[in-house]
Parts: structure tokens; sequence; C-alpha cells
């Protein structure tokens, strides 16, 4: 065994290091990260490692705490984190799903070419900026309140189908339906609501986009005509989550966790890891409250979706329909049955939930080749289309990378290129920008991620999920 | 004489760090007041305007009133377009804080920071004074 960090640790395989469960004597399992040597160097240059430490030695974790080839420190969870606690007797954590609940991406597919895209992007971009609202705080078009919020919390999707804005083929090729049956309203605080009255439909900040982009490259020629996609292929990925209401969710329950731990007995080396038992009243009403959470943003990105649709149907009539592919989550807590390993709460922050073909929750139309797996690149750079594998059950609870994952600072990012900057080589590429500040695009910037391309391929060749396309962008809408 | 409060940001991979430092635990909690404002309003012109509004903040010990104080300010800002700027801290306990603040009116709703979290927070008390980073969601 080396010791470059302070904790000791083996390489598995090209693809896997881990961390013996003796490294510190608080773990409970061993953790595993899935890296190349490039990343890992990258891993062990923030708190990722310690972070993901903490997390194995929560109550009733089982198997291995793991993180992702994108993993970077985050606040409790490294994020890029995946962790499974048994139902049983294990907890729940706001904190291991964090304060976007449900952030997720969403991959809708066009008939139009890149031929008939290119001279019009412009007044396209325009269009959608301004039926898409995005930058903080931006409220959007529509104002459900009352009894319809009620409805978007415990149904999702499903509430939209019923008026209109979501057809019976969005809901089968979202995760989940786009519906958590497990939802409880009640246990959605006012103050939630109230921060996210008005935001359905909208992107917000950081790191959330709408991108309209074009297949570039197919790497599995058979499972892109399963999903859909073809070269040259005009496609729309949308990244967002549940807003303010999500935000202010997980607020609430880290507090009243962080109050009850001690009655639980529970005691943890992060206070922001606050957690309590799954089958506890606080550990059930945060279930609840964060399926509610989790529906309000799938009823976010299929209210986007509605409105890109107006926009290309307007622009290119009936070639423009606009096909989900897929939606899937990457900051959830889920009660998954995983065979042997019973039922267990796997929690993903910052992870993306890869289904197999055998699963049962991969919808019929991916049964082949297993359920889409959609990887956002930073700004500027390529995105990933994959398919979840059924090995990925056995290897991370069925669960991959989410992103390119940070490399930098905001404030490092912002010194190295100015917003202008950035902005100028983006359009130099004939990439449309929009975007509400020079300070938000400087952030985001591509330099400040790690390469997706090499993220991508380790969880390829680790088995976790498997290339189909890649996607490059050709307009951008940024928060 | 204690230095005066002050507050800066430190480097963190995805989140933004916040580390206040006061003479007492009372400026400590204004002076992280001022830095997240600060967050909020980056590309906004602030200037005090309208009448003081009260916030009042209970929690369970220096931590936990620290974070709830922060994600009350968020709340407040985010829901009422107002960012609080000048707190005057008018009673303080280890659990318990209630200040006046003007502030300003902004157009679109500043919830680029998410919330503020406990991750490694710890509120120190030594003969200069108190001192606390806390990392911000953004």
């Amino acid at each position: 065994m080396k010791t470059v960090t302070k904790y000791p640790w083996e390489r598995i395989n090209p693809w896997l290091v881990e961390i013996p469960a003796s490294a510190r004597e608080d773990m409970r399992v061993p953790a595993r990260i899935y890296v190349d040597d490039v990343l890992w160097e990258r891993a062990i240059g923030d708190r990722t490692l310690e972070q993901l430490v903490n997390v194995a030695t929560m109550p009733g974790i089982t198997g291995w705490a793991y993180a992702m080839p994108d993993a970077h420190e985050g606040y409790g969870f490294p994020v890029g984190g995946v962790a499974a606690f048994r139902a049983e007797d294990g907890v729940i954590s706001p904190g291991g799903v964090g304060y976007d609940i449900n952030c997720g991406v969403r991959l809708l597919a066009s008939e139009v070419s890149f031929g008939e895209v290119r001279h019009r992007l412009e007044p396209l971009m325009t269009d959608l900026a301004r039926v898409v609202p995005s930058g903080a705080g931006k409220g959007g078009r529509l104002k459900f309140a009352g009894e319809d919020m009620d409805r978007v919390l415990a149904d999702g999707c499903r509430y939209l189908a019923e008026i209109g804005m979501a057809s019976p083929e969005d809901l089968e090729r979202t995760e989940a339906e786009g519906s958590f049956r497990r939802a409880d309203p009640a246990k959605v605080s006012d103050r939630a609501r109230e921060r996210g009255k008005g935001q359905l439909g909208t992107i917000g900040s950081g790191n959330h986009f709408l991108e309209i982009q074009r297949v570039e490259r197919i790497f599995d020629p058979a499972a892109a005509e399963a999903l859909g996609l073809y070269k040259g292929q005009i496609v729309i990925l949308i990244h967002t989550g549940s807003r303010g209401l999500g935000h202010q969710v997980c607020t609430d329950y880290v507090r009243a966790m962080d109050e009850v731990m001690a009655r639980h007995g529970i005691k943890l080396p992060d206070r922001e890891l606050a957690c309590a038992p799954f089958q506890s009243k606080e550990g059930q009403a945060y279930f609840g409250a964060m399926c509610a959470a989790a529906n309000f943003a799938f009823a976010n990105r299929q209210a986007i979706t509605h409105a890109a649709r107006e926009v290309f149907e307007k622009t290119f009539g009936e070639e423009g329909g606009l096909r989900l592919v897929y939606d899937v989550a990457h900051n959830m807590a889920k009660l998954e049955d995983h065979g042997d390993n019973g039922q267990i709460v796997v929690h993903r922050k910052g992870a993306t939930r890869a289904f197999g073909p055998s699963n049962s929750e991969t919808p019929d139309a991916y049964k082949e080749f297993g359920q889409p797996v959609l990887i956002p690149g930073s700004m500027g750079t390529a995105s990933y289309v994959l398919v979840g594998t059924d090995d990925a059950l056995e290897r991370s609870f069925g669960s991959t990378c989410h992103g390119a994952g940070r490399a930098m600072s905001r404030t490092a990012a912002k010194k190295v290129k100015h917003g202008a900057q950035v902005r100028k080589e983006l359009e130099d590429q004939g990439i449309v920008v929009r975007c509400a500040g020079l300070g938000e695009l400087a952030e985001e910037a591509p330099h400040a991620y790690k390469d997706v391309d090499r993220v991508v391929d380790v969880v390829h060749n680790a088995g976790l999920a498997r290339k189909v396309a890649r996607l490059v962008p050709l307009g951008v809408i940024k928060g | 004489m204690s230095a005066p409060a002050s507050h800066r940001f430190v480097d963190h991979t995805s989140e933004i760090g916040l580390q206040v430092r006061a003479a007492t635990f009372g400026e400590l909690l204004a002076e992280a007041a001022r830095g997240l404002a600060s967050l909020m309003l980056r590309e906004v012109p602030a200037a005090v305007a309208g009448e003081a509004r009260e916030i009042e903040v209970s929690s369970h010990d220096r931590e936990s009133l620290l974070v709830d104080w922060l994600n009350e300010i968020l709340y407040v800002a985010e829901t009422g377009l107002w960012v609080p700027l000048e707190p005057e801290v008018l009673e303080v306990s280890d659990t318990r804080i209630r200040a006046r603040a003007r502030g300003v009116m902004v157009e679109i709703s500043p919830s680029m920071v998410k919330a503020a979290t406990f991750h490694g927070l710890e509120v120190v008390e030594t003969a200069e004074g108190f001192s606390a980073e806390v990392i911000l969601d953004v």
C-alpha cells in the first residue's frame, strides 16, 4: 500500500482505488473511488477523500462508500458521492442529497438537421431565452400556488400531463415517470413553497443551463438507434433542479435532524452529515418532503420542455417536434431493491442512476440496452449519452458520474480568464451564448472543470455505463 | 483593543467559504451577514434605503444560530427581494439573536447562494474574540 494522502490506499484496477475500512477507526465500510491516475491526483488535491471517509462512518451504511471520477469536495458528502444505507436500520441524510434536490438532466431530440439550425441559431436562442428564464431568482411564466402547488408536489409530471403540458410518452421516458409516489406535500414547509413560488419553468443560476447541441459522434450505433439518436441531429440538453423550493426543504431538514441526532444516539465527524434513521418519524418526514421537491424538479424540467417545444414548433413546423429521450436525477436518495443487498436507501450526491437492461425500473423502450445516462459537460465542451449496465448494480449501487466535475474554485477560474474572454472564445467556436452576467460566465468556464472525455472514459472502462453518443454545443443559455 | 470585525472569502472547489472574525459573538453574526449580502448583491448597485426591519432567530447553540441566521437572511432576500445591509444587533445570546437592519430592495431575487451549511463549522472563541468559517452552497 502507498500513502500520499493521510489515508492508506490501494489501486484495485486501472479505474478503481480503495481506501480500507481500517484507514480510520470510525469507518464502518471501506471507500472506493473510480479514477484513473490523472483523476486520482485531482481527487487528493482537495477534501474529497476526507469527506468520503466521513460518509463511510454513517450508521447503516452497506458495501462501500463510493466516489465517481468527477468527484470533488462538497459540504458533508463529496460531490460525486454514492452511499447506500440499509432501509431497516440505516439512516437518511438531507446533506447526502444536497440543497438542489433532484438536480438532473433531460435530453430532447429533434428531427431538425444542423444545416437548418445553423442560420437561425441567433433568433432561436433569443426566443428560447425569452420563454425559459435563467439567472438567480428569475421568475417563470407559470404561477403555481395553493392547490396547484400541492398537485405539483404530489404528482410531478403526472399533474403536468393532466393539464396538457406532458404526454404519456414523456412520463414513460422520465426516471420514476417524473412522479415519486412517496411524496408527501404536507411535509414541505410554507417557507419552501414561498421560495419555489413562480420558479417552475426556470433554469436558475450556477452551473445550470439549457443547450442546443449537435450529435457529433456515435460510439454504439445499435444503442443510439434504440434511443433515436443519429450523427448530425440537433438535440436540447436541460440541466436544472428544484430551485428555491428544494434549497429550503434541505435547509429545513438539515436543521431538524441536527436537533434530533443526539436523541437517536448518532455521532458524526461533520454536522452537515446530519441524518436520522430512515424508519424514524424525522427520516420519513424528510423522505416525503424530498420526494415532493423531486417532483417539483421533474415538473420544472417538463415545463421548460413545454416552452422549448413551442419555440421549436413555431420555428421549424412539424419537424421541430421535440421528443424526450430521457430525464434523470443526479441529487437524490431513493429506496431501491438491490436483490441480495435488500432494500437500501441509495444516496446519489452528484451521481447519476445507471440501471442496466435487466432492471425493472429501466423503461420498456430501453430494455435492450439499459437506462439512458445523461452526462452534461462543462459549458462549451462536450456532453455524453451513455446507457447503464447490469454490472453497475454490484460495482456502484447502479450509479455513475454526473458531469465533468469542478477542478478549480470560482475565484481561481475568474483569475484565469475574464467573462468577456470566455464569451469571445465560445463565440469564436460558433457557440451562441445567452448569459445573465459575465461573472457567472467566468466562473463556469471550461477550464474550471475536469476533462469530461476522461471522466466518461473511466466510467465506460470501469463498466458503470457504456458510451453511446457525444454531443457538442451550438447555443448556451446560462443562469 | 480588538481588531474590527472582518470577513473574507476562501477557496473551495465548488462552493464558497466565508471566513469571519469579530470581537464578540454578536459582531460575528453581523459581519457574517455583511459578507453574505456582498455575495448576494455582486452585480447590483447597493444603496441603503427604506425603513429598518427586525430579524429574529432562535437556535440551539452558537453554530446552529450562525447557520440559521444566514439562512434566514437568504430566505428574506429571496422571497422579499430585500437584502439587509447594516445589521444592528439589539439582543444576542448563544441561542438567539434579534437584530434591526436597513437594506436594499432588489428587482431580481438574489438566489445565487442556496444555503449556509454546517460543514466543518466551529465558532471558535479565543482571548482575541470569535472566528468561524461557513461553507455556503452556491
